[in-house]
């Protein structure tokens, strides 16, 4: 009872000093989002339009964050630029953890031969570096959003589909698993009703913080050519466009899509450890000794 | 028995945990006083609050927990004790300077608590000694350390470490292996090496014989004793009356929060003054092997007057009201209708 | 061996290259309980999984009223799975925290496709046994002590009414009352339907009050 008392204790909310971290993440995530859906509604752009009378005009209130070089609006494209990283974030997250999720499930579950083979497999795409893995999958598919998506997702299961294998094999051997199978559940109840509610928060906490590299792949791609077609407002696509401009004293070309996606990827990843801190009963417990 | 002055003297400690539904009377008006050289157990039915005492002693409670009474800790006692640890001179708190004032341990900053007070003065034998041991570092490294952080010299430190080591039963040499290549006891053997490594006055054991086979069990029983009669205080909290029996010298049975009978070991084995101790006793397998009638109050919601009326074959409407258990000397008994023995210890001196 | 036993025979089990188990005899007759006692390490834990069917013995095998099992864990059908059921000594280990008392009593009836209602039923009639009051049974195990927690362990074994029930440790963590409480009740289902009870214990005041016989591993 003792301890059953404290541990009902230790699930009130508390003040703690990654509270603050944590609101102020959620402000800018929540701002960020916002911003992305309302876009369309409030500040329609045309994406193939430009400008020529209005290139690489300084910030002024008319244009928060300047112009390019052809004239665009450097904020009004960034926000759209934000809203496909974050589509192509979060789907990508979904099809890693679609993949990864499986492939750990068969790992954890069935062991033997299966697990050492899937993870010999997980091992070896590990070893080649994820960015020529995606670029070789967005080369033979046309540069489109589901390309990416695709390539992004098929680059980024691996530590999704190593987190469920170990959750699962250090879930195996607990005796409530023997519980249940004593009084006579099959495979398929052990594993859906007693396994995989155990797994289930990991995973989509593992997807969550999947969501911020998804982000940055991206904007990789997207960098190098190889994302989105070039007159679609990408935040890859407006840094590398911006390049020119910087050389031309037009600073804010580049920047002004560089910082919304530092900003926007660090409150995510803010945000997800601090989920992480509550969820996990291990690292709550070693916050409170 | 010692007639010396108390090294911990417990005075109306009360601790409450406030649920977002509910308060948890945990621990209720307890009084109890540790000599040095003596050894006290704690026993009582599991949710009975005697886990929280230790917590409350360590100021290891939760923060939505209110404390109040005293718990009075004497900081000069160590220095009188002498010859028991060899060649230390002076407790580590007579070397912080602090003088003869007593320390409430339930006032006490959390940082001077953490700093000069747990582990120095006061020795936690933890539960569960896998997790509490730093992965890491060898047992020699974690127990040299310890030596050092509490006055030996960097040469003495591995001696004492080897002399501890075989103190609590364990081979030197498995002093060089990680925790988790150590057995369940051996890490048990080590955790107490380490919780007597600082020399402590007063020692808290918290369960410490949980999971472990009987012949580890009465080992760690067996130095928890030799510390005591080495001039250590000792309060243990178990829920095993057989090794409450087997060292302690007196035993304070604990029931919904309050201690209702603490009485020398071999006069409550043998005739015990609170109808719940008796029932307790007759719970053993060597007795009546018979569970306590009925089902423990919650904590969350205890009854007017003695909790175990309920339960209890002598209640008469006298027990709605809260018998008075006001005194801190072994023999009493918190009951309107104590069984014979209860007059007869009331006299026995503290 | 003839009659209604559980038993094994011969058995030998190791964990990598450490041997815990060799070819080890041991039965449980209908009606009987066994004490088993044995320093730690000598292999208790692991003879009691071999008999619930959870782990492969290396040689030897396990014979269920005079049926030798082969195969293991699922591999064993669940009408003879259900003939033997394990109370562990750890009941938080031994519980899924998601899950109410409640939930965790009925489980092994839910798996095995009885209805909701039915499952209730006995679930509360259960709970009763042991000793548990309706309250406890919506909290979860964080929300229980230790021995109430052991006492729905205790449920959730009874709850396919085994033949053989094995007690590894079961009351070790307890407190006596608990204890004696358990054992009681487990004294009064293995009279109503004659059961083969094993007790694992270090204790030898309680394998001498409860067994009617010990075998030391040792």
């Amino acid at each position: 009872m003792t301890a059953a008392v404290l541990t009902r204790v230790r699930r009130l909310p508390r003040l703690r000093p990654g509270r603050l971290g944590a609101t102020v993440a959620g402000t800018v995530l929540a701002v960020a989002v916002l911003a992305c859906l309302l876009a369309p509604v409030l500040w329609p752009l045309d994406q193939s339009a430009i400008d020529l009378s209005q290139t690489r005009l300084a910030p002024s209130a008319a244009h928060p964050a300047g112009t390019d070089d052809l004239g665009r609006d450097v904020l009004l494209r960034s926000i759209y630029g934000l809203r496909v990283s974050l589509l192509v974030g979060v789907f990508a997250a979904l099809v890693a953890a679609v993949i990864g999720g499986a492939v750990g499930a068969l790992a954890g579950t069935l062991g033997g031969w299966v697990d050492r083979i899937l993870m010999r497999l997980v091992d070896t795409i590990a070893a080649m570096p994820h960015l020529l893995l995606g670029i070789f999958i967005v080369a033979m598919l046309r540069p489109s959003l589901g390309a990416v998506v695709l390539s992004v997702g098929l680059t980024h299961w691996l530590s999704t589909a190593r987190i469920v294998r170990s959750e699962l094999l250090s879930l195996r051997h607990r005796p409530f698993i023997d519980a249940a199978v004593s009084g006579g559940a099959g495979r398929m109840r052990v594993l859906t009703r007693h396994l995989l509610p155990h797994v289930l928060p990991r995973l989509a906490l593992a997807t969550t913080l999947m969501i911020p590299h998804a982000v940055w792949h991206e904007t990789a791609l997207s960098f190098l050519g190889l994302g989105l077609p070039p007159h679609l407002a990408s935040l890859g696509n407006m840094i590398n466009d911006g390049r020119g401009s910087l050389l031309a004293g037009a600073w804010w070309a580049s920047l002004t899509p560089g910082l919304v996606l530092i900003v926007v990827t660090l409150a995510l990843a803010a945000l997800t450890a601090h989920w992480r801190d509550h969820l996990d009963p291990r690292v709550r417990a070693e916050l409170q000794l | 028995m010692t007639t010396t002055d108390p090294l911990l003297a417990v005075a109306g400690l009360t601790v409450r945990f406030r649920l977002p539904d509910a308060v948890v009377h945990a621990v209720t008006d307890l009084h109890l006083d540790i000599r040095p050289g003596e050894l006290v157990a704690v026993v009582g039915e599991s949710g009975c609050g005697k886990s929280v005492l230790a917590h409350a002693l360590l100021g290891l409670l939760p923060r939505n927990a209110t404390v109040t009474g005293r718990a009075l800790l004497r900081t000069d006692s160590a220095g009188s004790r002498s010859g028991s640890a060899g060649s230390r001179g002076g407790s580590a708190l007579a070397r912080g300077g602090d003088g003869a004032a007593p320390v409430d341990l339930l006032a006490c900053p959390p940082r001077q608590l953490a700093r000069q007070v747990r582990g120095r003065v006061v020795g936690l034998v933890p539960q569960s000694p896998a997790t509490s041991l730093t992965p890491v570092r060898t047992g020699r490294r974690l127990l040299v350390e310890t030596l050092r952080a509490h006055g030996h010299t960097g040469a003495d430190a591995p001696v004492a470490a080897d002399r501890l080591a075989v103190d609590v039963g364990l081979d030197p040499a498995d002093l060089d292996r990680y925790p988790h290549e150590l057995s369940g006891g051996m890490a048990q053997r080590l955790a107490t090496a380490l919780a007597l490594a600082p020399d402590p006055p007063l020692l808290l054991a918290d369960e410490p014989t949980t999971g472990l086979d009987r012949p580890l069990v009465d080992h760690t029983l067996d130095l928890l004793r030799r510390r005591c009669d080495a001039g250590a205080a000792v309060l243990l909290i178990t829920h095993d009356l057989a090794a409450a029996q087997r060292v302690a010298d007196t035993v304070a049975v604990m029931y919904a929060s309050r201690i209702v009978e603490h009485a020398p070991t071999e006069a409550l084995f043998e005739a015990p003054g609170h109808p719940y101790s008796a029932a307790l006793l007759d719970a053993l397998p060597q007795r009546a092997f018979r569970p306590v009638p009925g089902h423990p109050p919650m904590l969350t919601d205890l009854p007017a007057g003695c909790a175990f009326a309920a339960r209890c074959d002598r209640a008469t409407p006298a027990c709605r009201v809260q018998p008075a258990f006001t005194g801190i000397r072994a023999g009493q008994v918190a009951c309107h209708h104590p069984l014979e023995r209860a007059e007869l210890c009331a006299e026995v001196p503290a | 061996m003839t009659g209604r036993a559980l038993a094994a025979c011969q058995v030998s089990a190791s964990y990598g290259s450490q041997r815990v188990l060799d070819r080890v005899d041991l039965h449980i007759a209908a009606g009987e309980t066994v004490g088993l006692s044995g320093p730690s390490g000598s292999g208790k834990s692991t003879l009691a999984r071999l008999l619930a069917l959870l782990h492969r013995p290396d040689s030897g095998h396990v014979s269920l009223d005079g049926a030798a099992v082969t195969g293991t864990r699922h591999q064993v059908p669940v009408a003879m799975r259900t003939r033997v059921a394990i109370l562990f000594q750890s009941p938080r280990a031994a519980t899924d925290p998601r899950l109410t008392l409640a939930e965790i009593i009925a489980e092994p009836l839910r798996a095995t496709g009885t209805p909701a209602e039915q499952a209730r039923e006995r679930t509360a009639e259960l709970a009763d046994t042991v000793g548990l009051t309706t309250d406890l049974l919506t909290r979860r195990p964080h929300a229980v002590s230790d021995g109430q927690l052991q006492r729905a362990c205790l449920a959730r074994a009874l709850v396919h009414r085994p033949a053989y029930l094995l007690c590894d440790e079961a009351t070790a963590m307890l407190d006596a009352s608990t204890q004696a409480h358990v054992a009681a009740v487990i004294g009064e289902y293995q009279r109503r339907h004659s059961a083969g009870v094993l007790v694992i214990s270090h204790d030898a005041a309680l394998l001498a009050r409860w067994a009617d016989r010990v075998v030391d591993l040792s």
